[in-house]
């Protein structure tokens, strides 16, 4: 187990699993809301089998007593029962616009990761699946940062000892939907008794909803992204300057000393300087990294978006010009 | 018994120690009090009891047995009494407290001591005692010796008195010829009447000065009435006198002597009795006949003896029968009245019917207006002290009977040139009789007028507003007016200058607030419905309009304290407002600059100024002029305490702030309720005119991120409405106003103009208005307009072009208003937009970027404070300050560099976007 820690190079999902998702996020969540679930599977050699899944249920306000660990436990041996691999590889969730680049993510994938090392979490875009291409993604976190995590250690330095910028988080890890020969037949069979109007949601030539969501997020991040830089700013600014005042009052102190030796008195006893300069509090950085990690995210969102669609508008004004 | 006692002990206490000017009261009282009970037959007189009657009562009849107990030597009697003195003494003790120690009581402990060592030295005497008596002897002397201690100074000023025991004397021997006097009472009594009214006016000066002055004056002048009635008395009753020779005995301890008088004085008691009996009903009938004036001359005597007790209504306040009635004597009369003015127990209601009775009997003696005025004065000052604590409010009677006397006042003031009165005139300077020279008199009518204005808007403080008792009142206010009136011709011949302006001010205050439907309707140029209204209207005389400008101007010119110009401003600007003169009223508020000041006047002027404010608001709305109507009630809208502002009530959310003191005061700061400005009517107008200015500036302004918002308090309305679950039709203002807000969004004004003028907003708020037709006809234009506005701003960007026909027709305007209303919009670049001229029609230039376009801006922005910013952070790292960070520099750059390069892809991205 411990040569394939990182050795994971990829995910193959069963369709099964990919219609189950896509299921639960049609029936319950709508919008901005997430749903989540367990994936099961089991490894072979390098790769992550992810055979099948269950949803969490949704739960509200009035059952606070719900016991998920039960529930979970209770699913997994009830799918023994029926002969389904019952190994717990991950979980997985869905998005809106693409951000779920969040602490929560960050905390549960940790301790998914930290008690299952192979695990992965599958983001789920309905979104973009509703456009007319599926998008899912298989995600884990890098052992940098999970050697991070483990040690709780958020503080600017910490994380500059540990090198660690945006783009080392998360490892994305690749995809390949495997389906049984029979399905494939079925698949091929459905294709051609598909009409030509089932496949029109690619070429939506609209952008300005998509691309306006997008941007009130992406704003949304960069004001909060303004908001960390100037706390950490102040965080700096306040921590020079009581380097100064430790530095004067050190020099100020060895210039006594000085005096005193000269006189022949005993030299002042050494202060504990920690006590007397309480350093000030850093902020966290992992919620700003996070941030800049979301940031990215959405900008490729947007990138990806904007390149498919001033292809689809060229296409539509070479048409034009055509006709 | 005890009352001769009590009375002897009256005159000596004054001799002895004067500095108790109350005490004689309490004797005074106790002598009357068992005079009735003894003359059992009269019940006509009987008095309630007070509580210190009662409790000096009990005193003195513990006294009483302490001195048998004394004379018999009964030392434990003695002490048994002595103790249980000590214990009614400190259960008077908050009587005492008020009155002072009781005279009598200081007596018997100084008396009771001396006895007691007397009988300590006299050995001889205590070997003869009784064991039992030894004893209480002794605990009784160490007692009397750790009790007096405390009132050692009372005690030392009684013994120092020499003269004491010897007058004491005197008054026992004389009681024997006294009584032969006495048959004729009521002749000596008069005669001393008479006797000391010559030296009283000398004294009537010093009887001002002071409470205790009039003691001892009184005493003293009272004098032989005084020796006359105490043996009166004394020989009346023996065990009195037999009480009175007590103390003489105390010293000299000689008892044979008492018991020989009291031989002699038993025989007597039957006789004098019977004949005093006859002697007082005799007086009855007098006093019944001349109803407490002349009947009283008898009393007047001996009532004296209580020292100018100022006490119900038998005071001796009225002439004897005989006594030719001149101006020093009623001088004095109303002084001896106004002495007992303000002092405790006096009834203040028989103090304003001996006033008045005073007055008659000056007018029946033609004693000229002088001293009638004099009395008129007084009357209404005790009218005005009838209360004693400032919230209470008079009631209605007395009400009525101050307007009268006022009245009369007025009257007779106008009647005779002759008078002058003046708050200055000094009391000696005054003259009241000599009628060739003109009549001087203290007293300030301005003064009175003015107490009288503020009970009335105390009366209709406190009445409650929505009963008929209201109303009631309410119709006094012509009178309050009247007398304003007649008092400002008064001043305005005679006043000065101030005195002008305060009575100026006071009529501007009754004027300004009222609406003048005479000078509306002739302004309209319509003419009185029938011939009797229009005389009535021309009978009228000035507008109310000419009124206030003649009188405010007056102040502005006259006045030097700034308090009255400030009001009168303030009035003025009111006045102008409420009757639409919108641009007088303007000006003079910009000219006055009361706005940088007001914070620093007292709190009644800034209601005064709020509700100016309001009403200039309010005004402002009436012509059109809504930012202008917006910006005179945003100050007191916004802080949703306007009810508290403009002084119309109490705010239930500051009761746990505020303590009974503060709530009093700001109770008594209240508008009365006829004055108030509807708040419901000040709230609509000032939605209303926020809606007006709101709902386009929110269109025009849809996509920009620094957009302020011009009325909090409309959002937050417009937030409660859109809060709403389930939107029912509107049913309050505010929901209409809210519902008629969303309408106007869409530019639909038809809608709009429905949920603001109907039924249920013309009778809540609209009619309210004078002009309310005017009101709403201005009103549905400018909702035309501003929806034409929101229209634009709203859908510019759906067309290419738009006939201005089409618009007219969409809001019912006509085509130059369109027309000016666009042209307007383009000048103020507001709209993007050409007119074109031939076809008529507005062509759109499609500059203003589109929302995603206008997103790309503000993220571009942001992004550029980002950068900003992390520059900043950067800058930092790099600067001089110690090595720390330089170490990390390198890792730190990197990060730097990653959120470059992140940055790298937004510009990408909004490039993309731009072009």
């Amino acid at each position: 187990m411990a040569s394939r820690e990182t050795t994971v190079f990829g995910t193959i999902n069963q369709t099964i699993v990919v219609l189950k998702i896509i299921k639960h996020y049609q029936e319950e969540g709508q919008g901005s809301e997430v749903v989540q679930g367990v994936l099961l599977g089991l490894v072979v050699d390098d790769r992550l089998e992810i055979t099948n899944c269950f949803p969490f249920p949704q739960h509200t306000e009035d059952d606070a007593d719900f016991d998920e660990v039960q529930y979970q436990m209770e699913m997994m041996r009830s799918l023994r029962h029926v002969n389904i691999d019952h190994l717990h590889v991950g979980w997985y969730q869905s998005t809106y616009y693409g951000s779920f680049v969040s602490r929560a993510l960050l905390d549960s994938q940790f301790s998914y990761q930290h008690a299952i090392e192979e695990s992965v979490v599958l983001i789920y875009d309905p979104i973009k699946t509703a456009q007319g291409s599926l998008s899912l993604k298989a995600y884990r976190l890098t052992p940098k940062l999970m050697e991070i995590c483990k040690e709780k250690d958020f503080t600017p330095e910490g994380l500059k000892k540990a090198n660690i910028g945006f783009e080392q988080m998360f490892e994305e890890v690749p995809i390949v939907i495997k389906n049984s020969h029979l399905i494939n037949v079925l698949m091929w069979e459905l294709e051609d008794k598909s009409t030509v109007a089932d496949k029109h949601e690619l070429l939506n030539l609209s952008s300005s909803n998509h691309l306006e969501k997008s941007l009130q997020l992406l704003m949304d991040r960069v004001d909060d992204m303004s908001q960390d830089i100037v706390k950490y700013n102040t965080y700096s600014r306040n921590l020079s300057k009581q380097q100064q005042q430790k530095h004067q009052y050190l020099q100020r102190r060895q210039q006594e000393n000085a005096q005193r030796q000269s006189r022949g008195e005993p030299p002042l006893p050494e202060e504990d300087i920690s006590k007397l300069f309480k350093p000030p509090q850093p902020p966290p950085r992992m919620d700003t990294l996070l941030i800049a990690g979301q940031i990215n995210n959405y900008c490729q969102n947007v990138k990806e978006f904007t390149s498919q669609n001033l292809g689809k508008l060229f296409m539509a004004e070479a048409l034009q010009g055509h006709n | 018994m005890s009352r001769f006692f009590a009375t002897g002990s009256d005159s000596e206490s004054e001799e002895s120690s004067s500095a108790d000017e109350i005490t004689p009261k309490a004797p005074g009282a106790t002598f009357k009090q068992s005079l009735l009970l003894s003359d059992d037959e009269e019940d006509t007189k009987r008095v309630v009891r007070s509580a210190k009657d009662k409790r000096f009562e009990e005193l003195t009849n513990l006294i009483k047995t302490i001195r048998n107990a004394m004379k018999i030597r009964d030392m434990s009697k003695c002490l048994e009494e002595f103790e249980q003195l000590c214990r009614a003494f400190l259960k008077s003790k908050n009587i005492v407290d008020k009155e002072g120690v009781p005279p009598f009581y200081i007596r018997l402990l100084a008396d009771l001591e001396d006895y007691l060592n007397q009988l300590w030295e006299d050995k001889e005497g205590k070997k003869k005692m009784n064991k039992n008596n030894a004893k209480a002897l002794s605990t009784l002397r160490q007692k009397i010796r750790k009790y007096n201690r405390d009132f050692e100074s009372e005690i030392a000023a009684y013994k120092e008195n020499p003269q004491e025991s010897a007058d004491e004397e005197e008054e026992e021997k004389e009681p024997e010829d006294s009584g032969s006097s006495s048959d004729s009472e009521g002749e000596v009594s008069s005669k001393s009447f008479l006797k000391k009214k010559p030296e009283a006016p000398s004294e009537a000066t010093k009887f001002l000065k002071s409470a205790k002055g009039s003691g001892d004056e009184s005493s003293s002048s009272d004098e032989d009435d005084d020796d006359d009635d105490d043996e009166d008395w004394g020989s009346d009753q023996s065990g009195s006198s037999g009480e009175t020779s007590d103390k003489e005995e105390g010293k000299t301890s000689s008892m044979s002597m008492l018991f020989l008088k009291k031989a002699q004085d038993t025989e007597k008691p039957g006789v004098r009795k019977e004949e005093r009996k006859k002697k007082l009903k005799q007086k009855e009938r007098i006093e019944e006949e001349a109803e407490e004036e002349g009947g009283e001359e008898a009393g007047g005597g001996w009532e004296k003896v209580k020292g100018g007790v100022p006490l119900v209504k038998e005071k001796p306040k009225m002439f004897a029968k005989g006594t030719e009635i001149n101006t020093a004597v009623v001088v004095k009369k109303l002084n001896e009245i106004l002495q007992a003015r303000g002092k405790k127990g006096t009834d203040r209601a028989a103090q304003i019917e001996l006033f008045h009775a005073l007055a008659a009997i000056a007018a029946e003696n033609n004693l000229g207006q002088g001293i009638l005025v004099k009395i008129k004065f007084n009357i209404i000052a005790s009218l005005y002290d009838y209360n004693p604590n400032l919230a209470a409010f008079m009631k209605p009677d007395m009400w009525k009977k101050c307007l009268d006397c006022i009245d009369e006042l007025l009257d007779i003031l106008f009647e005779h040139n002759n008078i002058f009165i003046g708050e200055n005139i000094a009391e000696d300077s005054e003259n009241l009789a000599v009628s060739d020279q003109p009549f001087r008199v203290r007293g300030c009518i301005l003064t009175l007028v003015e107490r009288m204005d503020e009970e009335f808007t105390k009366i209709m403080q406190n009445t409650d507003p929505h009963s008929q008792e209201y109303v009631d009142n309410l119709k006094d206010e012509g009178r309050v007016c009247g007398i304003v009136d007649r008092l400002l011709t008064y001043m305005e011949n005679k006043g000065s200058t101030e005195e002008i302006c305060r009575v100026y001010l006071r009529r501007i205050m009754h004027t300004y607030y009222k609406f003048d439907y005479k000078a509306h309707r002739r302004s309209l140029g319509l003419q009185g419905e029938t011939k009797s209204e229009q005389d009535q209207e021309e009978s009228e005389g000035e507008d109310s309009a000419v009124i206030m400008d003649r009188l405010c101007k007056f102040i502005y010119a006259k006045d030097r304290t700034d308090r009255i110009r400030t009001c009168a401003i303030l009035c003025h600007i009111y006045h102008h407002a409420l009757h639409s003169r919108w641009y007088q009223a303007r000006d003079l508020m910009l000219m006055s600059h009361l706005q940088d000041n007001i914070q620093h006047a007292d709190p009644p002027v800034q209601i005064l100024y709020n509700r100016t404010m309001v009403q200039l608001g309010i005004c402002a709305f009436r012509q059109g002029m809504i930012k202008d109507a917006h910006n005179a009630l945003l100050d007191i809208q916004s802080s949703g305490r306007a009810k508290e502002l403009l002084g119309q009530g109490l705010l239930m959310r500051n009761m746990q702030e505020r303590n009974a003191e503060q709530e009093k005061i700001e109770k008594r700061r209240q508008v009365p309720f006829h004055m108030h400005i509807n708040l419901e009517l000040l709230e609509c107008v000032y939605l209303v005119s926020a809606m007006l200015l709101e709902i386009p500036y929110m269109a025009a302004h849809e996509f920009d991120a620094r957009r302020r918002m011009i009325s909090k308090q409309f959002h937050h309305q417009l937030r409660v409405g859109e809060r709403q679950p389930l939107l029912g039709p509107p049913e309050s203002m505010r929901e209409h106003v809210v519902a008629a807000s969303k309408a106007m969004k869409m530019g639909d004004w038809r809608t709009c103009h429905s949920f603001i003028i109907n039924e249920k907003m013309n009778s809540k708020v609209w009619d309210l208005f004078p002009e309310a037709q005017r009101v709403r006809e201005m009103l549905v234009r400018k909702i035309q307009e501003e929806s034409l506005r929101t229209y634009l701003f709203t859908y510019s960007s759906v067309y290419d072009s738009i006939s201005m026909a089409t618009l007219s027709e969409m809001f019912e305007l006509e085509m130059p208003t369109v027309h000016s209303i666009i042209s307007k919009m383009i000048i103020n670049e507001e709209l993007m937009a050409s007119l074109d001229q031939p076809t008529q029609t507005v062509v759109m230039h499609r500059t203003e970027p589109t929302s995603l376009q206008n997103m790309a801006l503000q993220l571009a922005e942001k992004l550029g404070n980002l950068v900003e910013n992390n520059e900043r952070v950067f800058d930092l790292k790099q600067g001089v300050y110690g090595g720390y960070f330089n170490r990390d520099q390198k890792g730190g750059y990197q990060q730097k560099q990653s959120y470059q390069r992140g940055m790298l892809n937004f510009t990408e991205v909004v490039s993309c976007f731009i072009c």
